[in-house]
């Protein structure tokens, strides 16, 4: 009788061993963090993961919100508009052709070790992205900056166009005129970085990040927990206003929801759909919220050099067969109908433009002047995400009745972006464009120009007058005509609509009453410099 | 039995080699092109021409899948397109909540699992034989996702008693448990069944058995002991696949374990990580299947004979 | 042991199937509405089940009950057809590598080892992600990740029946192996067969629920179980029936292949 037990031995090891990695695993799961007694704390939650805190790497919302918070760039965008600051830079000069700019920094700012920061820490984190090896996705902001090939092919061991004359001044020198590059130095791919915390640390600086902003980085918990405390070393006087953040990942917008109900989180920016008409309803919620139109615009594209979407008269039908209004219903009233390129809050939007209305009738009558009267069929790719697919069934419902079938190809979004940048390979597919700086030329120019064909103008729409317009609209550095040349740019667009015009998206954040200046910006992710929590 | 030692760590070793073959062979034919996924939906040709290089996209392929073996046989499974990090350590960090998900679910489902099918067993041919068949089948049926989520609403939004998923302390692991245990427990329950059956018609129960011992004790006693070690063979193998990461349960529960990494990586074409995290699932079940060889060759030398002639 | 119980399992296994059958053939008799279309406006506001639509609308207006009774199709579409994949490929495995043995044997094993080890969802997903969801990626990849099962249970029953007298006899007679497996190996092997296929139907029909519910299944609007649970998960706490009846379909669907399945091998074992 060995055998049985033996067996019984096997089984009642297992059973310890379950047992003790049970009790293991169970202690780092709990939300307790080492906090001193008495701080002011802001609760917070993600669905996800952050991505990366590496300000080279990152480009997402989730990565900014926090990258903001560790790093500082020599220039800033308000608590809630998009007018530019001073960061690190007290102030700037630009020459008249925007090929030079000047910035002159202020000399009291340290990184989270006590060091200073110096103009060289500025070029370090700007050669840092412009470095192949580091893949950053910043590089082509950059890339204008003199002596940027050289320097990207070790030729040289700096940018010969970033001249730090002094500890407190740094000078660029632009290969072509750019009259928004400052903006591009607001991104945080622009942060100061410190050479001697990020060099040793190489791809993993992500993990250990180090800046000179008003929080540093104590603890992060892959997929769990990310705490932020304050930078003693911060140059703002009493800023930041909280202790500590505490952002808990991995919360599904339905568990945010009842932990703010509870009162675990002081502020949820992502109010669950099926909860959103209940706070609406609700006055006492009503009044927590806040909601700004985002510098976005969610479009369906269609291929001007695939049949049927050749015919003006087609591309137009589809924009009088989309009901945008059942969409903004869909997402619950967060989003305002699309009436052209441009979205609201971007300087240059023109709120004039009357777009296209629901007009099923009409699209009808254009289908038939286009002999298409039968109908047709066609794909419609997007990406595989609830929420697109939600309002890809509807636009196909509302395209049902003007006698169009469409089908839809749900992709993984690497695919889908290999796939829609090849020529003649998608029909139409649905998208959207999030303005990287406050310009038209960031919509009009990285989208629809003919140089952008199989990258970004995806529609291969190209029209002569449209873009003699936008290229003399891209260096023009007087701002009142810039922003007209762009607009008249913008009409031809519409009219001859190589995207239906869908929706700008509207964000909604509610915060707990004690919770105070926490405010939404309406291109980038909320600072929390001024955010305050007052005992409760 | 040294010989039947390095026999089968070859034997695994070879498995693992075939399997990072086919892994590699699927992330190449992905027709999205890793440049995109790392540099982002607006990044501009020059950069991506720049990422290509650097990755070594342009060295042919048996280059760049003996660069890879030669990394991941050093424990570097290389770095994430979208996270940037080391894969192994993203694996590694996430491994935890994974592994006390795993073994809580493996142990729930060996208890309820042995419970049911030992009593089916002892009620053999009864009505209440029939009805633990019926359930344990009703078990097996549930599709996980929607059990996840009934079990979300049930106990998370209207009992209220346990956190609606996310991975904070002890209460938060009890609905996941259940979730992927009662499945598991409804078929253990019936592979022990069918054991016990069989055991039960040989002729040492029937011997005992005619000595007089009553059939319940005499299942209890000697039956029970061998027709345990089939199951819990399939519970190794099985906890082997477990660990690996749930990605069904994870998802419905935001579980930060790896099978929500392997849902991320996938959805994001992030090859790297798809590669990583298969790689380590297949490297799970080669070393349980190996444990549960040489476990079977100790209990059992006539395997370990026959496998040497 | 007593056999009447089987019988039921069987018998009720069957009758699930056909109703399922029925369902999926008259779909467009039986369904109450166009399971596309919107029957009610209430856009982002899943209206409840009432007397006009018994299961509810969703998010998009549309009939609950319809879309649950034309998922029917896809569901059995999918299953039945994976199944069938499945077997042919695991039994052409499981014969050639029981019949021949030796090397073939060898390197079809070796290679059902590394299939096995691969995790079979994490597979599926990554193979549907890079096809593109669609009805024929999804066959394709639930016949490829499944069949390693068949294929060793067919193995081991040539194994065993290719060293009974009969075979070996006929094989000395110089019977070419083609007719060898077709007349005498293949038909004892069957019953197995059988009950691998209706079991096998169940796992697909899980598998392909689970693909669907993580966004990779038959693209919309075709409804399909799997999605409509995917797509109720938003409003599980204000409109929780539209997760419960698609689930409860899933459910009747797998039981029926599961009771089925397991009536057939209890009757065969006895």
């Amino acid at each position: 009788m060995m055998r049985p037990f033996r067996a019984n031995c096997l089984a009642a090891t297992l059973i310890a061993a379950f047992g003790l990695f049970f009790a293991a695993g169970c202690g780092d799961g709990s939300d307790h963090v080492n906090l001193p007694p008495g701080s002011s704390v802001l609760h917070i939650a993600d669905v996800d993961d952050v991505p990366t805190l590496d300000p080279a790497a990152g480009y997402d919302t989730e990565s900014w919100t926090f990258e903001q918070a560790i790093f500082d760039t020599l220039v800033r965008y308000g608590d809630d508009n998009i007018e530019l600051e001073p960061d690190l830079a007290v102030r700037w000069e630009s020459s008249p052709d925007a090929r030079t700019f000047v910035f002159h920094l202020r000399h009291d700012a340290r990184f989270s070790n006590g060091r200073p920061v110096t103009s060289d820490d500025v070029r370090y984190g700007i050669e840092r992205v412009l470095d192949p090896a580091t893949h950053s996705r910043g590089m082509e902001y950059y890339r204008n900056i003199a002596g940027s090939g050289d320097f990207a092919a070790h030729r040289a061991a700096h940018l010969r166009g970033i001249e730090t004359p002094d500890p407190w001044t740094i000078i660029f020198h632009l290969d072509s005129p750019d009259p928004i590059f400052i903006h591009k130095l607001a991104m945080p791919f622009a942060s100061a970085v410190p050479r001697e915390a990020a060099e040793p640390w190489e791809d993993d600086f992500s993990r250990h990040a180090m800046g000179s902003g008003a929080f540093m980085l104590k603890e992060w918990l892959g997929g769990q927990r990310l705490v932020l405390v304050r930078n003693p070393y911060y140059f703002q006087k009493g800023l930041p206003r909280l202790d500590a953040i505490v952002d808990s990942l991995g919360v599904t917008p339905e568990l945010q929801w009842l932990r703010y109900e509870a009162g675990d989180l002081d502020v949820v920016s992502s109010i669950p759909p099926a909860e959103f008409p209940f706070v609406m309803k609700t006055p006492r919620l009503r009044a927590l919220t806040q909601k700004k139109t985002t510098v976005t615009t969610e479009y369906l594209g269609m291929n001007c050099q695939m049949w049927p979407f050749t015919d003006v008269r087609v591309r137009r039908a589809i924009n009088y067969g989309i009901n945008r209004a059942k969409l903004v219903a869909l997402l619950n009233g967060r989003g305002v109908a699309a009436t052209g390129v441009l979205p609201p809050n971007l300087p240059g939007f023109d709120p004039e433009l009357k777009g296209y209305s629901y007009d099923p009738k009409h699209a009808r009558e254009l289908l038939e002047d286009a002999r298409l009267a039968s109908g047709f069929r066609f794909d419609l790719w997007m990406r595989a995400d609830t929420t697109m697919l939600m309002l890809g069934q509807s636009i196909q419902q509302d395209l049902a009745l003007i006698g169009l079938r469409v089908e839809i190809k749900p992709v993984a979004w690497g695919p889908f972006l290999e796939a829609i940048r090849q020529p003649r390979t998608v029909q139409a597919f649905l998208s959207g464009w999030e303005a990287d700086f406050p310009d038209p030329q960031n919509f009009l120019s990285v989208l629809l120009s003919r140089d952008q064909w199989g990258s970004n103008n995806d529609t291969y729409f190209y029209d002569p007058s449209f873009q003699s317009l936008i290229d003399r609209a891209s260096d023009e550095t007087d701002f009142k005509l810039r922003y007209r040349l762009f607009d008249e740019a913008e009409k031809i667009v519409v009219a001859d609509a190589p995207w239906a015009f869908l929706y700008y998206p509207v964000t909604y954040a509610i915060t707990q009453p004690w919770v105070h200046d926490y405010v939404l910006n309406p291109m980038r992710p909320t600072r929390f410099e001024r955010v305050a929590v007052s005992p409760h | 039995m040294l010989v039947f030692l390095v026999r089968r760590i070859v034997f695994g070793a070879a498995v693992l080699l075939g399997t990072s073959i086919i892994t590699f062979l699927i992330a190449f034919v992905i027709p999205a092109d890793p440049a995109v996924t790392m540099a982002g939906a607006k990044a501009d040709p020059q950069t991506l021409a720049t990422i290509r290089h650097q990755l070594d996209l342009d060295q042919p392929l048996y280059v760049q899948y003996a660069r890879y073996l030669d990394r991941a046989v050093h424990g570097d499974l290389g770095r994430s397109y979208i996270r940037r990090e080391s894969v192994t350590r993203l694996i590694a960090s996430r491994f935890p909540a994974t592994a006390v998900l795993a073994l809580s679910a493996m142990a729930v489902s060996l208890v309820l699992g042995i419970a049911m099918g030992a009593v089916a067993a002892a009620y053999r041919g009864g009505a209440t034989d029939n009805a633990l068949l019926i359930f344990s089948l009703a078990l097996v049926s549930m599709p996980v996702f929607w059990l996840g989520t009934m079990l979300l609403i049930a106990g998370g939004l209207y009992l209220r008693s346990f956190p609606l998923g996310g991975y904070s302390g002890p209460l938060s692991l009890v609905l996941p448990t259940l979730t992927l245990a009662l499945g598991s427990a409804g078929y253990y329950s019936r592979v022990l069944h069918t054991n016990l059956a069989e055991e039960m018609d040989r002729d040492y129960v029937r011997t005992a058995r005619g000595k007089g011992l009553s059939a319940t004790s005499t299942m209890l006693k000697h039956a029970m002991a061998n027709a345990m070690l089939p199951l819990v063979t399939l519970a190794g193998l099985d906890l082997a696949g477990l660990l690996s990461g749930v990605v069904l349960t994870e998802t419905v529960f935001n579980w930060p374990g790896i099978g929500r990494l392997a849902f991320e990586a996938i959805f994001n074409l992030d090859i790297p990580l798809v590669m990583g995290t298969v790689l380590f699932s297949a490297f799970l079940i080669v070393v349980a299947n190996l444990v549960v060889d040489l476990l079977y060759a100790w209990l059992d030398p006539r395997i370990r004979l026959s496998e040497t002639v | 042991m007593n056999g009447r119980g089987f019988g039921k399992l069987e018998i009720a296994g069957a009758a699930m199937v056909l109703s399922l059958v029925i369902v999926a053939v008259f779909a467009p008799a039986l369904a109450p509405h166009d399971p596309t279309r919107a029957v009610a406006a209430t856009y982002g506001d899943p209206g409840a089940p009432s007397l006009a639509f018994p299961m509810g609308t969703d998010q998009l207006g549309r009939d609950v009950l319809s879309r649950i009774i034309y998922g029917a199709r896809i569901s059995l579409t999918v299953g039945v057809a994976a199944m069938a994949e499945t077997i042919v490929i695991g039994v052409l495995i499981g014969l050639l590598s029981g019949f021949f043995g030796g090397s073939v044997d060898f390197l079809l094993m070796r290679f059902t080892d590394v299939m096995l080890t691969l995790p079979a969802l994490l597979l599926a997903m990554a193979f549907v992600a890079i096809l593109r969801p669609s009805l024929f990626s999804i066959l394709l990849v639930i016949g490829l990740v499944s069949w390693t099962q068949v294929a060793r249970v067919v193995r081991a029953e040539t194994l065993s029946m290719s060293k009974r007298d009969f075979v070996l006899a006929a094989r000395a007679l110089g019977a070419p192996p083609a007719r060898l497996i077709t007349r005498h190996v293949l038909p004892n092997v069957l019953p197995i067969i059988i009950v691998m296929a209706a079991l096998g139907t169940s796992s697909t029909l899980l598998l392909d629920a689970a693909l669907s519910f993580l966004g990779l299944g038959v693209p919309p609007p075709t409804p399909t179980w799997g999605r409509m649970i995917e797509e109720a998960t938003i409003y599980f706490r204000t409109a929780p029936w539209l997760a419960i009846f698609p689930g409860l379909a899933i459910f009747y669907a797998v039981l029926a292949f599961n009771l089925l399945g397991y009536g057939v091998l209890r009757a065969r074992s006895r």
